[in-house]
């Protein structure tokens, strides 16, 4: 592996071979001793070029391409460029539409949030509560499948619409599998809130309080978990969740722990959401006409992705390709946090603190790098995701 | 705030500029600057506690040619950065250009240090220069991209290909 | 619980049986690398590992060094940061080595071919020995291209 060596540094690669992050990665940490005390991220190889790519696509292709930013929340991309594209058009899309696009929104929150619980329990050393939330991930995969047909890239957006519907016997079979997850995630939530060892390696760890998450503009539960209330759902409502409204989820704490907490009492509050939708699905149209060529424009569209807000700028030149989309990913905020209030922090906390901001990879592609005064030293991610949960026996 | 009480709050904290306001939407503030003007007007912000830096869009303008009736005279090619602040659904966007010829503008990180992100992208996908800016390494291009090679420019059609004249 | 609606059982008891034969001879440690990858791949490759799949009931071990596998899976499009990597992490492993290819983008660069920073897919950068085409392929597919590999190399 690659390593860039200087006589102070101290390069850890997030190797390529990482067994449960699953994405390569590569960041920079000088330390003392065990304390951390200088930060910073460089990504570079999840970079696909895509901004530039989209110039050469047209407005219907670019929707296949922009749901492949990433694999985890690929929905919520879509959502953010068709909305963008529908403004820039000046069209809406009827409700029926916008509310099903928000019950597949938060259908990958709940997985995305599941996702995550037992990645960071993987990076804690918590092997059974991956496994077990995984395993119950399933159910919500099989959902989405349902729905859409695929488990992962549901593509249930089109310029102007939605391509699938949802009727009585689906919806049946949601409900279903809701009831289900909530009963899991009661489990988990006792999990996070009472298992000693558990809260050993989250309370009052990686603490970012209200006024640090507030000054390095934080977003999404990160955000949140500091006391800020802050979400696009609520504060810009898009889709449906103007007629479905959302209760924004906070806690004080701003440690690893809060940041848990917040993603769990998500999943209730995504749940009672999706039953909600289910209940009051608006009768109607899916589609609306977009044309083909889009008059010059500019638009901005914001979206909560289960990260933070996702950020979009499009601008349209008349033609059927776009002039300009320029995607801002919620990780790319929340690797600012990380970077600054990293230090002072110690080494062995990090794996659990770069999990506990959720971060997206393909979103934000990353990277990290150990500074140490007189050595330099190669880790694989493995080296210092076992180095803190020896630190913590 | 709600969306109108924030974009007048906006335009009234902004009042040294308000000619080159406009207001493309209901929910949208745009405010064109000289570069001189992006740090003040960004001080104004910050302490007003107006929303949040949110994302820094670069575009680029190649330059064209003088039009054949001679109308439109030739123009310079120039980089235009969009500093995009939200504060509820409210979105004002500082709009500031430079010309390839002079495209330095200041940084805005001695003032909101997490901006360094934003402005390393910019730095690297279109050759911008931001005065002051505390970091100028790659952020997403690889170590070994050629120097000089700006893939967000118009130019850019791709690597070991003949490169449209600039 | 909601069933998955796949193949019929038989079909994939077969094929697991002749896996189980297989694997009691020698289990293959398989390391993962991900070029470029939006995830999607990688987290379907992930769920091989979790209950339901289950795919080290197989013998095949998920690793973290190069140095001690005998199959990589790759995912991504291969983008010109992580092609040295790429190599480096194929160098690393002890012959004889195999590859498996998961994904679309792993296969031509999928939906990102043509853009300045990719390669291009994993047989631009290193040979391979099974392509798993989907965008991304479901666990259930993965397995199985796994299995053709094993198959293969039992002959």
């Amino acid at each position: 592996m690659e390593a860039k060596v200087s006589p102070q540094k101290f390069i850890v690669p997030i190797g390529p071979q990482h067994p449960a992050l699953k994405e390569p990665g590569h960041f920079e940490f000088t330390v003392e001793g065990e304390i951390i005390t200088g930060a910073t991220v460089r990504l570079g190889y999840v970079h696909r070029g895509i901004e530039k790519s989209t110039e050469d696509r047209n407005w219907v292709q670019n929707l296949y391409l922009l749901e492949r930013i990433c694999g985890i929340c690929s929905h919520i991309h879509a959502t953010a460029y068709v909305l963008g594209v529908e403004a820039l058009a000046n069209v809406t899309a009827p409700p029926r539409a916008q509310a099903i696009r928000t019950l597949v929104c938060e259908l990958e929150r709940i997985h995305s949030h599941m996702l995550w619980l037992g990645v960071a329990a993987h990076e804690g050393g918590f092997d059974t509560l991956f496994m077990y939330s995984w395993r119950d991930r399933e159910t919500v995969m099989d959902l989405l499948e349902g729905l859409s047909g695929n488990r992962v890239n549901y593509s249930v957006n089109v310029l102007g619409g939605v391509k699938i519907d949802v009727d009585e016997k689906q919806a049946a079979t949601i409900r279903k599998g809701i009831d289900f997850l909530e009963g899991r995630t009661q489990y988990y939530m006792k999990v996070v809130t009472t298992d000693e060892t558990f809260l050993g390696r989250t309370r009052n760890v990686g603490t970012m309080t209200y006024d640090q998450a507030d000054a390095l503009a934080a977003v999404g539960p990160t955000a949140r978990a500091s006391g800020i209330a802050r979400d696009v759902r609520a504060d810009a409502p898009y889709v449906a969740y103007p007629d479905f409204p959302i209760k924004v989820i906070t806690e004080r704490g701003g440690d690893l722990a809060a940041r848990f907490v917040v993603r769990i009492n998500e999943l209730y509050e995504s749940y009672r959401l999706v039953r909600e939708i289910l209940d009051k699905l608006p009768v109607g149209e899916l589609t609306t006409r977009v044309p083909r060529r889009i008059p010059e424009n500019e638009a901005i569209s914001r979206v909560e992705a289960p990260r933070g807000e996702l950020f979009y700028y499009l601008k349209s030149n008349g033609t059927e390709k776009p002039e300009r989309i320029k995607v801002r990913t919620p990780s790319i905020c929340n690797w600012a946090t990380v970077m600054n209030f990293a230090i002072g922090l110690k080494l062995a906390d990090m794996p659990m603190i770069l999990a506990g901001i959720d971060p997206c990879f393909s979103c934000s592609d990353r990277a990290v790098i150990i500074n140490r005064k007189s050595q330099s030293q190669e880790w694989s991610w493995e080296d210092l995701r076992q180095y803190g949960i020896k630190y913590y026996r | 705030m709600d969306i109108t009480e924030a974009i007048q709050t906006a335009q009234d904290l902004l009042n040294l500029w308000t000619s080159g306001m406009s207001t493309p939407d209901l929910s949208r503030l745009d405010v064109v600057l000289a570069p001189k003007d992006l740090k003040p007007a960004v001080r104004i912000l910050q302490k007003a506690h107006w929303g949040y830096l949110s994302a820094i869009t670069g575009l680029d303008h190649p330059p064209l040619p003088a039009s054949p009736d001679g109308k439109q005279p030739a123009k310079d090619g120039s980089l235009e950065m969009l500093y995009h602040f939200c504060e509820g659904a409210a979105i004002l966007t500082l709009r500031v250009s430079a010309p390839y010829a002079r495209p330095a503008i200041p940084s805005i990180c001695d003032i909101l240090p997490y901006a360094t992100l934003y402005e390393r992208e910019a730095i690297e996908m279109f050759g911008a220069t931001f005065r002051g800016t505390p970091n100028t390494e790659h952020f997403v291009l690889p170590e070994d991209w050629p120097s000089g090679v700006y893939p967000l420019r118009k130019s850019f059609t791709g690597l070991n290909k003949p490169q449209k004249a600039n | 619980m909601t069933q998955t609606t796949i193949t019929a059982p038989s079909t994939w008891q077969t094929v697991f049986d002749q896996v189980k034969t297989w694997a009691r001879i020698n289990s293959p440690w398989a390391i993962h690398f991900n070029s470029g990858s939006c995830n999607g791949c990688d987290i379907e490759i992930l769920a091989t590992l979790t209950p339901r799949y289950d795919i080290e009931r197989f013998g095949i071990k998920l690793q973290g060094s190069p140095r001690h596998a005998d199959v990589l899976i790759c995912t991504g499009p291969v983008t010109r940061q992580a092609r040295d990597r790429l190599l480096r992490t194929y160098e690393q492993m002890p012959d004889p080595k195999f590859v498996i290819a998961v994904g679309s983008c792993a296969i031509s660069g999928g939906v990102f071919h043509g853009s300045y920073n990719i390669m291009g897919g994993i047989s631009e950068v290193i040979p391979v020995n099974v392509f798993i085409p989907g965008c991304p392929p479901r666990p259930e597919a993965i397995i199985y291209g796994v299995v053709q590999l094993l198959q293969a190399l039992k002959k």
